[in-house]
């Protein structure tokens, strides 16, 4: 038992002395001019909760979805578009954006959640671009089309977010909010019955869980996460356009995902992470961005079927054997 | 409690059950046997709801439930086992006891989302309760344990020890001692008594005719998916017809 305690104080310790690098990050990037780097940690932050949001669909629940860059395109323009028109403030339009996104979720996924594996996936892709096709050729060029869309910052009381290092704590506390719901999720009810029907559907029906239910709710969470995340991209950079909310986009989410690690807590964190700056460091091959998500992709599902996240544990598991051993 | 009356199911040409009425008594243990192919696992998938019987009606407790889909049947109070185990094999056993209570548990998804007191207390029931039928079926130990690292006889009494967490009225066993030495059958013969005094009645499928004598306070015999006998087991054991199915004609 104290034992036990000891772990759970050390355990808080660890998880203080991150929050507190990262809240102190802003202050130091800015004592070496290191400005650029805000512009790479506000698109961690955003992938962050897109990747955590494809990760409850696919990697909880086990339903593929190469469409989710059209949630984030509908998070992106619904809250562009709402702001422009209606002058509700920007954080708002987020949160309505996201809603209404997990409403088209659920609608995608109430005809989608008979269909498995390849036959979803082509239905996601055909969602994904139906999307993108509305966006870029809209009725009346309500989204500015190909010219693009620019839009606000996010203010919060009449502060505007208007530049990447006031972005950040606004970043950073969205991402700690939606880690902690995905987290309560998963630990609920809900993320058991997730599991279960990745495990085995059969079952799971058998042991009273309404299967089509909760694939529709799993698509709908989902959606509102990469919807959220759309929102926070459009107002973290204030112009949005087609191109961003191609295929590529999905299969990116994908990426991170599988690199990271699926269905677990910290594998989004580590493939949005590795892989934009990995991007950033190649920026010079853009050309061949695709290529790369391919060559990842292949070295994840052969070498690394945790993702990085699973490799990290691994090796943690052999180095605390190691240390037992010693004593 | 459960009444089933003239069941029949058809696949395509096949009828694989064929006009089969049968009853399941309140605090007994009934027993369904039949050679491989008698249509007993589809009988069960009838009324679990993983089919629809073409005709007939299944009658629980006044309520006729024949069209339920299975998440249905288990709210009702209609639990069961697999005859291939069926487990959530990455999971925890604990945690695959809790997913079994998933009709019972009341907590919304904005309680999950938001971690609410009434959730987390709900939670905390849970896996309390979880422990306790654990303890129940002898697996308390294994309680951190993937499921799918546990022995194949071990795997089975999760399953019942799964099916029992939805508080059912009755469990339906698929074949429970499939895999077990002899040892686990004894244990398993005096689970399903001391699961009967919790006052939940069984329906069981099984091969192991000793068992079976041993269990069962009335019987059912399938053959070629219709109903060939019923009786006290004493009766079924000396049926000429029942010996004939199992064991060939001239």
């Amino acid at each position: 038992m104290n034992l036990r305690l000891k772990n759970a104080i050390s355990n808080r310790k660890k998880d203080l002395i991150i929050l507190l690098v990262l809240l102190l990050m802003p202050v130091f990037l800015n004592v070496i001019h290191f400005e650029y780097a805000f512009t790479i940690v506000s698109f961690i932050f955003i992938y962050i909760i897109a990747v955590s949001g494809l990760d409850i669909v696919f990697g909880y629940s086990g339903q593929i979805s190469l469409g989710h860059a059209a949630f984030f395109a509908i998070g992106a323009y619904g809250s562009a578009i709402l702001h422009k028109y209606t002058h509700i403030p920007v954080i708002l339009t987020m949160i309505i954006a996201a809603f209404l996104a997990a409403v088209i979720g659920a609608g995608l996924a109430y005809p989608a959640s008979k269909l498995v594996f390849h036959f979803l996936s082509l239905a996601t892709i055909a969602f994904g671009e139906i999307v993108y096709q509305l966006v870029a050729q809209s009725p009346y060029e309500i989204t500015g089309n190909f010219t693009g869309f620019f839009t606000d910052s996010v203010s919060i009381f009449g502060y505007k977010l208007n530049t990447y290092s006031k972005f950040y704590y606004f970043g950073l506390f969205s991402v700690l909010v939606f880690l902690l719901m995905k987290n309560n999720l998963i630990k609920s009810k809900v993320g058991r019955a997730f599991i279960a029907i990745r495990e085995n559907s059969h079952a799971a029906d058998g042991m009273g869980i309404n299967v089509r239910n909760y694939k529709i709710l799993a698509f709908a969470i989902s959606a509102f996460f990469t919807a959220f995340a759309g929102g926070m991209y459009a107002h973290c950079v204030k112009f949005i356009s087609p191109d961003t909310f191609m295929y590529k986009q999905s299969v990116m989410f994908l990426t991170m995902l599988l690199f990271g690690g699926t269905a677990s807590r910290f594998g989004p964190i580590f493939g949005a992470v590795s892989v934009l700056i990995l991007n950033e460091a190649l920026r010079a091959t853009e050309k061949y961005q695709l290529l790369i998500y391919g060559v990842l992709l292949l070295i994840v599902i052969v070498v690394l079927p945790g993702g990085l996240y699973g490799a990290y544990q691994d090796v943690a598991v052999k180095f605390k054997k190691k240390g037992v051993n010693k004593c | 409690m459960l009444k089933v009356k003239n069941v029949t199911l058809r696949f395509g040409g096949l009828v694989a059950n064929n006009d089969v009425s049968m009853e399941v008594r309140d605090g007994k243990i009934t027993g369904l046997i039949g050679p491989n192919g008698a249509g007993k696992t589809t009988f069960f998938n009838c009324i679990s709801g993983v089919y629809t019987p073409n005709e007939g009606k299944i009658i629980f407790e006044g309520k006729e439930i024949q069209g339920y889909r299975p998440y249905q049947i288990n709210k009702a109070g209609i639990s069961r086992t697999y005859q291939i185990i069926n487990l959530f094999k990455k999971m925890k056993v604990y945690e695959n006891v809790i997913v079994g209570m998933h009709s019972r548990l009341n907590s919304s998804v904005t309680d999950s989302l938001f971690k609410t007191k009434k959730e987390r207390e709900e939670e905390k029931k849970a896996y309390e309760k979880a422990l306790g039928l654990l303890d129940f079926v002898g697996l308390l130990e294994l309680k951190d344990e993937p499921a799918g690292s546990l022995s194949y006889g071990k795997q089975r009494l999760l399953e019942i020890c799964r099916a029992l967490a939805s508080d059912p009225k009755i469990l339906l066993l698929d074949e429970p001692a499939a895999g077990m030495n002899a040892t686990e059958k004894n244990e398993l013969d005096l689970l399903c008594k001391k699961i009967v005094e919790r006052g939940v009645s069984i329906l069981i499928i099984e091969h192991d005719m000793k068992l079976m004598m041993g269990l069962a306070d009335y019987m059912y015999v399938l053959n070629y998916g219709k109903l060939l006998a019923e009786g006290a087991p004493l009766e079924i054991q000396n049926n000429p017809a029942v010996i004939e199915a199992y064991l060939g004609g001239e």
